[in-house]
């Protein structure tokens, strides 16, 4: 057996790698499967073939592997997808690390595809198009040196080389092709619906709501660049920071430490009104990504409406009913890694009142201060508001004050016992939730309602939606303004309300979810409307352009994309009549052939004279230069056959037969001139005389 | 009296209505076109997008791959270069000169269409403009002539999915020798040569053909040695020559032999006339239909094989004889 040709093997692994990338970048495959696949991967890459000499004792620990699966399938702790693709990355490890022979080479690329196809449902992130390229292009390369190393005889070199370059150009045809299919295969659902419960590669839940809010953390998600939160607004605010605040949730209770609420869970519905909607709600459709973590769902301040929402899980998509909870918190009853739904907001200043919800209890609340509050901070509000009553007016005031004197940082040194005291009077500095918490605490101790909002502030426009971070993540004061309800007074610097991760970082990730969102618009969500709309782009009239006036007449001309379209289709159609036309034009010419073949056939079987290799035009030449009879015959019929043969000019329907029948003719009088002839010369006559 | 081994009625038929290509699925082509079918109804079923996606690479690779191997079969030449002799029921030596005008050509496997040699040959790279043998061990299952109407040309490329082929076109006869076994009988004594216990005078005389010089041993004798050269070289030297004990053997093969009987008699007699020659001996052949003079060498020997391949098929045209 001879040695298999090492960069084949490589190609094969780095393969299967691909294939094993496109589930693992979905986050759901559990550690032990990627720990043993990527062992298992780079002992390969290292030529090291661990159970090629106990291929027993390796399928014995792939059938333990899969009764272990098995088992936590059944328990529940598994899902069906997960524990397959699971398996199927032990089996292509197993394969990778076997004698590498025929057998194992397919089962690898087999085991690739599968996985590949298990990607497809795990996960709808863009680096699964990345990874299923290099699956196809890797398998592909190791599969044609693999079909070549088996025709070269041993010994001698495989042409690597001489490989690489038709194939490059298939595989780039391959793409192009599998590019033009995706697109112009017609979808039979008018919506689809691209797996969107993928977590991740590495995901850790970043904004994770939780009932209570403590205070003395350090601010560590303030540098989360993830982006939790996709949102597309209607009307468009068109503005590329949208610098808004999305709020999730309220506190109306502190205890000196944390802040929690009194009331809890109240009704479910499909939909939950917070406050009485009016004709200028702003809608949001927003998706809540695996990042987020919560099942608290977030709008942009003031929320009037929130529900519609639908469940990605990983077993499918499906309607989550939601829940009010008290603080005007709504959670979806279903958990899920992501979510979307339906949001409609207050316009900004608009008097959005008390919202519907808000109980005797958490009104009561509004004015609450820990009983162990420290003195200094009621005399801080008092001397830097010298009598200030009017609740919005006060509210700015110390959020003025507390944005002059304090600094922001998110540096924690320990947990004080009093992070109040600890931030006004200590350390001067601290984050969204020391500010925050300082503002509503003063506000109470003047006699003035105020509750803890959380949530993000921010938004930055990609693809014309809106992103928001991690780091976006944020808290902020409701003030309680009579006539007004509750006003949004932030006492956090504005500088540092926003994420405050790596410029750079935020810059790459924020093309990369550029590019991802429309990888998602274009491909995971492409569906038969989309593909409606792109053929009706085609031939559409272009739009008005936003500067015309309205004087100006469209031009009757149909677009230029209609007649680049026009003319690849035309050229199209040219080539398909060129490739028929040399089918439809070689019939004559057979035809012709054909006729050819029956004449020759006469004239062999007529015995007439002729030399090797003569043309049936040279015979009729010198047939009729010796004045043979049969050049009668012969002449018109040799013309006719040119003519079908080379001059377009088809036989008609019986042509054939009949100067076939008239050679027929001329061969059976010369052959009976040539018998009379025989006889003439059989035996001498006699003649009486 | 039979006819040079021609393909079967059924055979024919099928060549007469094959298509200019032939395409066939490998087994792991299957594995593919089944995997390619279950992408393709989980992404109706599903309506995942990405399903949709990987239907659409895998549909375009089997695209790809009908394209690229088209192209890996056009533009091709092929010409029988043909065997030195075949020998019936083992493997002998066949060669095909492949050539290509332009593109490249990978894992071309050759053989012969509708015949009953079986063996390919195998061309990993045919690079254009240049003429390469390819070169295969095929065995024929009987002696006899074998009718050739073309070569398969196959390949797999690019991803061994399908296996693509080309017949091309070409007519030629191959006179498969019958096998040269062990031969069960003696071949008889020889019809003329040294008889009884003195060896031939003419043995002795030293008139044989000179085949070398080496020097002189013990109790040697002196009257071989070569006395110019020895005085050259200053020690005494001696002509060796070529035994000269050439017998005449006249082998037959008897008439009314049909069938198997017929065979292992061809093979007798090609096994002995082997031997025989082999051993610097003349040997004749007489055959129910003709004769041949007995004669020397290794072309007497392919004679004698040639007229036992022949015995039973003398019916077969001239055009066959001459090409075979």
């Amino acid at each position: 057996m001879k040695r298999p040709l090492r960069l084949r093997l490589t190609l094969r692994d780095l393969a299967a790698g691909s294939a094993f990338g496109a589930m693992a970048v979905s986050g759901q495959l559990p550690l032990w499967a990627l720990g043993v696949f990527f062992g298992a991967l780079v002992l390969a890459l290292c030529d090291v073939r661990l159970v090629a000499r106990h291929a027993r004792l390796s399928a014995s620990a792939l059938l333990i592997a899969a009764v272990l699966l098995g088992l936590q399938l059944t328990s529940g702790a598994m899902n069906a997808v997960v524990a397959a693709c699971s398996f199927a990355g032990l089996i292509a490890a197993q394969r990778m690390l076997s004698a590498p022979d025929a057998a194992a080479e397919g089962q690898t690329h087999l085991t690739g595809l599968l996985m590949v196809a298990g990607g497809a449902a795990l996960s709808g992130d863009m680096t699964y198009a990345m990874c299923l390229i290099a699956f196809g292009v890797l398998a592909s390369l190791s599969l044609a040196l693999g079909v070549v190393e088996a025709a070269v005889p041993d010994g001698e070199p495989v042409p690597v080389r001489a490989v690489m370059r038709p194939l490059s150009a298939g595989l780039a045809f391959a793409v192009a092709g599998a590019m033009a299919f995706f697109i112009l295969f017609p979808r039979l659902n008018w919506a689809m619906v691209g797996p969107r419960s993928a977590p991740g590669l590495g995901a850790v839940s970043a904004a994770g709501y939780s009932n209570t809010v403590r205070l003395g953390g350090a601010g560590t998600i303030k540098g989360n660049p993830r982006v939790v939160l996709r949102a597309t607004l209607t009307p468009d605010p068109d503005r590329d920071a949208l610098d808004a605040y999305w709020v999730g949730r309220t506190y109306d209770t502190f205890d000196g430490m944390e802040w929690t609420n009194v009331v809890g869970a109240r009704q479910t519905e499909r939909q939950i009104t917070l406050r009485p909607a009016s004709d200028t709600l702003l809608h949001q459709r927003i998706e809540l990504l695996p990042a987020y973590g919560a099942r608290t769902l977030i709008a942009l301040e003031t929320p009037s409406r929130l529900g519609n929402a639908m469940a990605h899980t990983p077993t499918g998509t499906r309607s989550s009913p939601v829940q009010l909870q008290g603080g005007g918190e709504v959670r979806f009853t279903v958990t899920a890694p992501s979510y979307t739904y339906e949001a409609y907001s207050l316009p900004p200043d608009t008097k959005a009142g008390l919202a519907a919800g808000l109980v005797q209890a958490e009104r009561d609340q509004l004015l609450a201060v820990p009983e162990h509050l420290d003195p200094r901070v009621s005399q801080l509000a008092a001397r830097v508001l010298q009598g200030e009553k009017e609740p919005l007016a006060a509210a700015r005031k110390l959020a003025a004050f507390l944005q002059k004197d304090y600094a922001y940082t998110l540096e924690q040194e320990g947990t004080p016992e009093d992070p109040l005291s600890d931030f006004l009077f200590v350390h001067k500095g601290g984050h969204c939730e020391h500010f925050a918490t300082a503002l509503t605490l003063m506000l109470r101790t003047q006699g003035i309602a105020a509750r803890l909002a959380t949530g993000f502030y921010g938004g930055t426009r990609v693809d014309g939606g809106y992103l928001v971070r991690a780091g976006d993540a944020h808290a902020w004061t409701h003030v309680l303004v009579p006539g007004r309800g509750f006003v949004t007074v932030d006492a956090t610097p504005p500088s540092n309300r926003t994420s405050q991760g790596s410029v750079l970082l935020e810059k790459l990730l924020a093309f990369y979810e550029a590019v991802e969102a429309r990888w998602r618009n274009s491909v995971v969500d492409y569906s038969f409307r989309d593909q409606f709309e792109l053929a009706s782009a085609l031939v559409r009239p272009p739009r008005r352009p936003r500067g015309a006036t309205e004087n100006e007449t469209p031009s009757r001309l149909p677009p230029a994309r209609a007649w680049v379209t026009a003319a690849v289709v035309a050229f199209g159609v040219w080539r398909a009549g060129r490739f028929v036309s040399r089918w439809t034009r070689r019939a004559p010419a057979l035809e012709a052939t054909r006729f050819l073949d029956r004449v020759d056939a006469l004239l062999q079987r007529a015995h007439v004279p002729r030399f090797e290799h003569e043309s049936l035009e040279d015979l009729t030449t010198r047939l009729a230069r010796e004045g043979h009879p049969l050049a009668l015959a012969l002449t018109p019929l040799t013309r006719r056959y040119l003519e079908a043969r080379f001059g377009g000019r088809v036989l008609r329907e019986g042509e054939a037969e009949h100067l076939l029948a008239t050679l027929r003719r001329a061969l059976d009088a010369e052959a009976a001139r040539r018998a009379v002839k025989t006889a003439g010369q059989a035996g001498p006559t006699a003649r009486a005389s | 009296m039979k006819a040079p081994a021609r393909p079967s009625f059924k055979a024919r038929l099928r060549a007469f209505f094959r298509p200019p290509r032939t395409l066939s699925v490998t087994k792991t082509g299957r594995t593919y076109l089944v995997v390619t079918f279950g992408v393709g109804l989980g992404a109706l079923n599903t309506g995942n997008n990405l399903l949709y996606l990987l239907l659409g690479l895998l549909l375009s690779m089997v695209v790809v791959s009908g394209v690229l191997s088209e192209r890996c079969l056009r533009d091709l030449t092929v010409r029988r270069v043909g065997a030195d002799a075949a020998f019936a029921r083992e493997p002998f030596a066949y060669r095909w000169a492949v050539s290509r005008k332009a593109g490249h050509g990978f894992a071309l496997t050759l053989s012969e269409d509708l015949s009953p040699l079986t063996g390919t040959g195998k061309l990993g790279h045919l690079p254009a403009g240049k003429e390469h043998i390819v070169r295969a061990d095929l065995a024929a299952p009987h002696r006899g002539p074998v009718r050739l109407s073309g070569v398969r040309v196959t390949t797999t490329w690019p991803l061994g999915l399908f296996a693509k082929t080309r017949v091309f076109s070409l007519e030629g006869t191959l006179l498969v020798y019958p096998r040269r076994g062990y031969a069960c009988k003696e071949p008889g004594p020889a019809e003329r040569g040294p008889q009884g216990e003195a060896g031939s005078p003419r043995h002795l005389d030293g008139t044989g053909d000179m085949a070398g010089l080496r020097e002189l041993a013990v109790n040697e004798d002196a009257r071989r040695i070569h006395w110019l050269k020895s005085a050259a070289m200053g020690r005494l030297l001696k002509v060796e020559r070529e035994r000269e004990e050439r017998r005449i053997w006249k082998l037959a093969l008897e008439t009314g032999l049909t069938g198997d009987a017929l065979e292992r008699r061809c093979e007798e007699v090609a096994a002995q006339a082997h031997q025989l020659l082999d051993a610097g001996n003349e040997v004749g052949l007489q055959l129910p239909e003709r004769t041949l003079r007995p004669a020397a060498g290794a072309s007497q020997e392919r004679r004698i094989l040639q007229a036992l391949a022949w015995v039973g098929y003398e019916d077969a045209d001239a055009d066959s004889r001459e090409a075979a």
